[in-house]
């Protein structure tokens, strides 16, 4: 249902030198996601997995190849468009405003506005306090109480592919696997495509295909056990500890 | 009750100032052209006008509750610049709604303009809303001036809320405000003013908390569209033990320009002062979001605009 060939995104890098020279922050990836499907994506800190997600909903240009969405070539499609197409993507840092309420988000999203069927929705997604519904989607809200907003207005959307986007971050533990089981009973129920990326095992385990990237190329995509041996090396990563004999130097 | 005429222009002027589709429940005046068009007073709102006949003086009994008095202004005339100065004496433990307005239509080349100089002063434990809106419209091509005056004297323990909002077609507005608060009164002022086309727009605060417990928060929502202007100055003088904060934000676009100047002055230790104030286009975060829910970029602006002026 999603199908992406030989996509590259690019930024230049200026580096110490003054050539101008281009780094690929997705470096030729190809790969076809199948409807109904699961898939949790993880990977070092800067390996491009929201750089990723960005491209598919249109955030961020592609630099070269083509994105495949049912059939059609939407490459060159707005966000707005793949919105509407039916990709959603939730922010793995939500936007904050200033006057806009957790009921208007929902509004937009759906076009309901009538109280009732908004309370359905929020009920939905685990949260039981109506109050919430007029909340300010603003600087004010908890990292926990803004990911459960932006999860909701994703789910609201019933989008045919759902891009979650760290969803986890600030979510406490017990919260974690009724999520899981949110995004588990949306994909049964409405068939959504879901693509998580997170680093949490949870996720890992509820995927039907885990994928792992590094430096902007799919190096793993199959089953848990599979990916597990790649999970634990250590050269993937890209954390280093300074050793005693390393000066700090200011470039400035 | 009197038969008051209200043409259609009246009434789509008073429907944008005052909310107004009919003559309000309540007491009120009704100003048009420089002259009294309507007057209702009620058994706990009396209206006078002045000697002078230059205004009206509005006094609120003392002790009334859940009262509202409407004192809107129309003006259609062209070549007019109507002046008024209106004094508020609102009693002791009075609770009372004030909505005020002013709405310009203009069909010439010729200038309109209003100013309303408000004082109010407010009685021991006194609570106030005071709403004011400007706008103006008209096929005219005649500079629209609003130069509307609040002078706001809490006492001991009264507590104002004022929303001031200029809504559109103003092409030059200067306002002021100043305040002074007596020991534990509270003070919430939120303006909201947007400019296009060549308008401009000042707007001078200066609020004293002059004595212990005074609270006062100022909140000042801009948008500057097109190649307008809009100026903001606001100053917070401490003389006791108090608390004041300014908010200022401005979303500049096109080619609008700004100028925001929180300002705070601390003249007793126990005074706590701060400010936040932020001009810069429509966050990118925001449009992306909305967009991503389905709405077009132009939507996801007007959406970003109406939660941020609402």
């Amino acid at each position: 249902m999603l199908e992406l060939r030989d996509l590259y995104f690019s930024v230049t890098d200026t580096g110490t030198s003054n050539k101008t020279s281009y780094r690929n922050i997705i470096d030729g990836i190809n790969f076809a996601f199948e409807e109904g499907k699961f898939y949790t994506i993880t990977g070092p800190n800067g390996s491009g997995k929201t750089t990723l997600a960005k491209l598919i909903m249109g955030i961020n240009p592609v630099t070269s190849g083509t994105i495949i969405y049912g059939g059609r070539d939407i490459t060159s499609f707005s966000i707005t468009e793949r919105a509407r197409a039916g990709i959603a993507y939730s922010f793995q840092h939500p936007a904050r405003f200033k006057g806009i309420t957790f009921r208007d988000l929902l509004s937009i999203a759906t076009g309901i506005e009538e109280e009732g069927r908004l309370i359905e929705i929020i009920r939905q997604v685990g949260i039981c306090s109506f109050s919430f519904l007029d909340k300010a989607v603003d600087a004010k809200l908890s990292g926990g109480e803004i990911k459960k907003i932006e999860l909701a207005t994703t789910i609201a959307l019933k989008p045919k592919l759902a891009i979650y986007d760290e969803p986890d971050t600030g979510i406490d533990l017990w919260t974690i696997h009724p999520m899981v089981d949110l995004l588990k009973k949306e994909l049964n129920e409405h068939n959504t495509t879901t693509i998580v990326i997170s680093h949490n095992r949870a996720f890992l385990e509820a995927a039907d295909i885990v994928m792992i990237i590094d430096k902007g190329r799919f190096i793993y995509a199959g089953d848990l056990s599979g990916s597990l041996p790649l999970l634990t090396d250590l050269s993937i990563c890209s954390y280093r500890t300074c050793g005693e004999e390393d000066n700090v130097k200011c470039f400035r | 009750m009197k038969r008051i005429m209200l043409n259609a222009l009246d009434k789509s002027l008073l429907k944008a100032v005052a909310d107004l589709e009919e003559l309000p429940q309540g007491a009120y005046n009704i100003r048009k052209n420089g002259r009294l068009l309507a007057r209702e007073t009620s058994a706990n709102i009396d209206i006078e006008t002045t000697g002078e006949g230059t205004g009206i003086i509005v006094k609120i009994k003392p002790g009334s509750r859940n009262e509202s008095v409407h004192i809107p202004v129309v003006l259609s005339q062209a070549g007019l610049f109507d002046v008024v100065y209106n004094t508020f004496l609102i009693g002791e433990y009075a609770d009372v709604t004030i909505i005020a307005g002013c709405g310009i239509h203009c069909g010439t080349a010729a200038p309109e303009g209003h100013a309303g100089i408000h004082e109010f002063r407010v009685g021991k434990g006194a609570k106030v809303k005071y709403v004011e809106k400007h706008f103006a419209t008209g096929p005219g091509k005649g500079r629209r001036t609003l130069n509307p005056t609040t002078r706001v004297f809490l006492a001991e323990g009264s507590h104002v809320e004022m929303e001031l909002t200029q809504i559109g077609g103003v092409d030059e507005a200067n306002r002021t405000n100043e305040s002074t608060l007596a020991a534990g009164s509270l003070l919430l002022i939120t303006e909201r003013v947007m400019t296009d086309g060549n308008q401009e727009a000042v707007s001078k605060n200066a609020i004293i908390l002059a004595e212990d417990n005074s609270r006062a928060n100022m909140i000042s929502r801009s948008v500057i569209k097109g190649n307008s202007k809009q100026n903001f100055y606001a100053t917070i003088e401490a003389r006791a033990r108090c608390f004041g904060h300014i908010e200022c934000d401005a979303i500049i676009m096109d080619n609008g320009i700004n100028e925001t100047t929180p300002s705070l002055k601390a003249l007793h230790p126990d005074a706590e002062l701060s400010h936040e104030a932020s001009i810069g286009k429509i966050a990118g975060d925001q449009l992306m979001k909305l967009m991503s829910l389905g709405l077009t970029y132009d939507e996801a602006v007007n959406r970003i605009i109406k939660g941020f002026l609402k």
